[in-house]
């Protein structure tokens, strides 16, 4: 028997590696709907429970049963600002709500979620977040100590740098002193709902998930499905496989709200899209509201914002079942609203 | 200078480009600044430039640049092939032991292949195909990288980084990583081609017949290597060797291509199959080779093309021509946006896969009998793997031929793709009674394409339930695939993106 020498197992050792590589390539993962969640999932490094602590969450907020006061001066549970300046009506909403430092502690992470769904359109025909109103979150967050500002989304159409770039954000985050992050496929991983009632387990984006401060700013507009794009529906752009969402919307959104607990959410509502979302690409259908709302409870804010639109919470499917959850309130007549106009 | 620095010098001028090769294709997908300097070896390349003209019977002033290579050919010889082509510094570079002897007992009558080779390529051009540009040394090289290695390297440093980022020490190394690399040269999305093993294997097979010869492609194979071969038997500078030759042989044996030939103890260097690498000058210890000009063109020798064989590639091309033209194509071929119909397209398609490379959702992919085996490895949109983003015309823009127009992103915007529609038999609000949209909320037309109609339904738990039934409205569809890249169902998508003819 001839032996082997060691160039002759290395090189078939490679080759055979390289073909099992490559056969793996080649059916890996297409990005269609056949693709499922691996069954076995990685432990997660912190629990959601955990996070809602390490987040500084005042369950006051997210429980309605067990409002507590906070120590101080009441807080406004919900601010309104109008005015023609977007990044004023912004500083003007948090400035509201009691400030920035209610949310944001020194030395901490956050992660802010626009909606950059598209790369197709500027700012102007209102499918992305408006990118003043980012910027001036990314400053407020900075001013108040924060670590680290990174700005995300997961854009359906297009890729991430084009959709960053044309919406406008890429620009005004990285003048504000924030980063923008390209979401990687290694960052996500399948995390338990233990509150789920649809959903119990999702492929989620980790990064998002385990920052110390999660701002959650979509811009309000119009879906076929949802009827509106709000907070809720924002957060599928932190998920794996968005599109596997639609065949029980309202209460998939609402499971996966209960993991996420954003700090904040901010709706952008200085331009909204009335029709053909959540793309647009038709200037008629957008309509100039120079609005924002934000409030530490997101149903409250999208429930808020269904109003611009002539609606009423209970008209979305995901701030109903979300309510229903326990995770907000949408009966806006129970919240202390601060309006400001400017 | 001596010969060997001259030596050093063009080994560091081969690593220089093939890095620009390499760095180009890793590149141009994202950075926008690179992406009109993405083609520019297929600009220099003059055998696609070739083809692609006689093909398409039209003077393309982007190819014209290949004019330079010819012209650098018949003052110095295969300069391109020593010095320039990514894939021959590859080949320079996989070197088996064994491979001299055994090279030095193949008959010098195989060189021949290579230029039978060209002939049925300029053939089959002539006749307006384009199929054998797939040996095209470039294209293979591109390709090859295109739809196997990068998409294997994407996936090990994704399944790696994978398994390492919940180790919480090791984030902040991989953030880093990803921050630098994420999107501009690791895609967000894994490519995958499905024919990755059938481009790797043959690949791999030119790479692996190194093990009979040094160079064995470039000496045996390579049309290309043919094409400027026939130049460099009228170059006006060629090595020789002279009267100081001593007849010691080191040359013959470093030369790789072995065109240095042995007859009755003295040598001969070969115009034709000579790559100018130096090697030889710098391995002389005499002044045996040196460079001479001549006017005289290099004399016929047993490996040309004969007659009978000149006609026999005419015969054998022409019957392929026609048997490749008399074939169906398949009813969901889907061309790259701004394709000037199938027969245009094709006959300026110069199989190089750049299209492939720069699409950043993969939707472009090599072609198995989609356009007939005529249309091997030209470009289809598949939307189930990727659909044509709205936001993007790189694919124009990279296209060294003008196959797919060089449009503008508004012009693109508007190019029809081919048409969607519906198939009512298994989408779920049609067939199912579920609610869904993903089609029409994808739809990225101003207006939407799509339209939506509500129905009110018996679900499958025996009560009504309103769903909305997507129509897809023609005179707005532009076919760009998203809507079947996307939607939910398992397998199979219930809405299909048609062809156009």
């Amino acid at each position: 028997m001839t032996r082997l020498t060691r160039r002759q197992f290395m090189r078939a050792a490679g080759a055979a590696a390289a073909s099992a590589w490559l056969v793996g390539t080649g059916c890996a993962p297409q990005p269609s709907a056949t693709a499922k969640p691996p069954a076995a999932p990685p432990t997660p490094t912190v629990q959601p429970s955990e996070l809602a602590a390490v987040r500084g969450d005042d369950a006051a907020t997210t429980e309605p049963p067990a409002v507590l006061p906070e120590p101080t001066a009441q807080p406004a549970d919900l601010a309104v600002a109008r005015g023609g300046d977007p990044a004023a009506i912004t500083q003007a909403a948090l400035a509201a709500l009691g400030g920035i430092n209610r949310f944001v502690k020194p030395g901490q992470e956050v992660v802010i979620k626009p909606n950059i769904c598209v790369a197709y359109h500027p700012p102007e025909y209102a499918a992305t977040t408006n990118p003043a109103v980012v910027a001036a979150l990314v400053r407020l967050c900075l001013g108040a100590g924060a670590a680290r500002v990174r700005v995300m989304d997961n854009p359906f159409g297009g890729t991430a740098e084009a959709a960053y770039a044309i919406s406008g954000i890429a620009e005004a985050v990285s003048a504000a002193g924030g980063e923008m992050e390209v979401m990687s496929p290694v960052k996500y991983a399948e995390f338990p709902i233990p509150g789920g009632k649809d959903i119990t387990a999702w492929k989620v984006y980790r990064d998002a998930l385990e920052t110390d401060v999660l701002i959650n700013v979509p811009i309000a507009k119009h879906h076929s499905l949802a009827r509106l794009t709000l907070g809720g529906k924002n957060l599928l752009g932190l998920v794996a496989t968005p599109n596997q969402f639609h065949r029980n919307l309202g209460q998939r959104i609402a499971d996966l709200a209960s993991l996420f607990r954003p700090t904040l959410t901010l709706v952008d509502a200085v331009r909204i899209l009335t029709a053909h979302g959540p793309s647009g690409g038709s200037l008629d259908d957008v309509k100039q509201t120079n609005t924002v709302i934000a409030s530490p409870d997101m149903v409250a804010a999208d429930a808020y914002a269904t109003t611009l639109f002539g609606l009423t919470g209970s008209d979305i499917s995901y701030i109903q079942a979300a309510t229903d959850m326990g995770l907000g309130r949408m009966d806006l007549s129970s919240l202390k609203v601060e309006e400001v106009t400017l | 200078m001596t010969w060997p620095q001259a030596r050093r010098i063009r080994q560091a001028v081969q690593i220089l480009f093939v890095g620009l090769f390499v760095g180009l294709l890793l590149v141009a997908t994202s950075r926008p600044a690179a992406v009109p300097l993405a083609d520019i070896f297929f600009r220099f390349n003059p055998l696609p430039a070739l083809g692609a003209m006689l093909a398409s019977r039209a003077w393309i002033p982007h190819l014209g640049l290949a004019l330079l290579t010819l012209g650098l050919t018949l003052v110095l010889g295969r300069v391109w092939c020593g010095w320039i082509c990514p894939l021959g510094v590859l080949l320079e570079w996989v070197s088996f032991p064994k491979a001299r002897r055994r090279g030095a007992s193949l008959s010098i009558r195989w060189r021949n292949v290579k230029y039978l080779l060209l002939a049925l390529v300029v053939v089959m051009a002539a006749l307006g195909n384009l199929s054998l540009l797939i040996l095209d040394p470039l294209a293979l090289f591109t390709r090859a990288m295109t739809t196997a290695v990068l998409p294997a390297v994407t996936y090990g440093v994704n399944a790696l980084e994978t398994a390492l980022y919940p180790i919480q020490f090791v984030q902040p190394a991989i953030d880093w990583v990803e921050s630098g690399l994420r999107g501009p040269i690791l895609p967000v999305h894994q490519p995958a081609f499905r024919q990755n093993i059938l481009i790797a294997t043959l690949f791999g097979a030119i790479l692996a017949l190194n093990a009979l010869a040094h160079r064995f492609w470039c000496r045996y194979l390579c049309p290309l290597g043919a094409l400027l071969g026939l130049l460099s038997r009228v170059s006006l500078l060629r090595p020789v060797i002279s009267s100081s030759c001593n007849h010691c042989v080191r040359c013959v044996g470093v030369c790789r291509p072995g065109a240095i030939e042995t007859r009755q103890q003295t040598q001969a260097i070969l115009p034709s199959e000579c790559t100018v690498c130096l090697d030889c000058l710098a391995a002389c210890p005499e002044t045996g080779v040196v460079f001479q000009a001549s006017l005289r063109p290099a004399p016929a020798r047993e490996f040309d093309l004969s007659r009978r064989q000149a006609l026999s590639a005419l015969a054998l091309g022409t019957a392929g021509v026609l048997l490749l033209r008399t074939q169906q194509r398949h009813p969901l071929l889907i061309r790259p946006p701004g394709a000037q119909g199938e027969a245009t397209f094709r006959s300026r398609c110069l199989r190089c896969a750049q299209c492939m490379k720069v699409c950043p959702t993969t939707g472009l992919q090599p072609a198995l009998v989609e356009a007939g085996w005529e249309g091997l490895w030209t470009p289809v949109l598949q939307p189930r793997v990727g659909y044509c983003d709205y936001s993007c015309n790189a694919c124009g823009q990279v296209c060294p031929s003008g196959a797919i127009p060089r449009l503008t992103l508004d012009e693109k915007r508007q190019a029809l793709l081919g048409q969607a529609a519906v198939d009512r038999d298994r989408c779920l609000p049609w067939a199912s009674g579920v609610p869904c949209i993903v089609c029409e909320e994808m739809c990225p037309t101003p207006q939407k394409a799509i339209r939506l109609e509500e129905a009110t339904v018996v679900a499958a738990d025996g009560l009504s339930i309103v769903v909305q039934r997507p129509s897809v409205l023609r005179e707005l569809c532009i076919g760009c695939g998203i809507c079947e890249n996307r939607c939910p169902l398992e397998g199979d998508a219930a809405i299909h993106v048609y062809g156009i003819t």
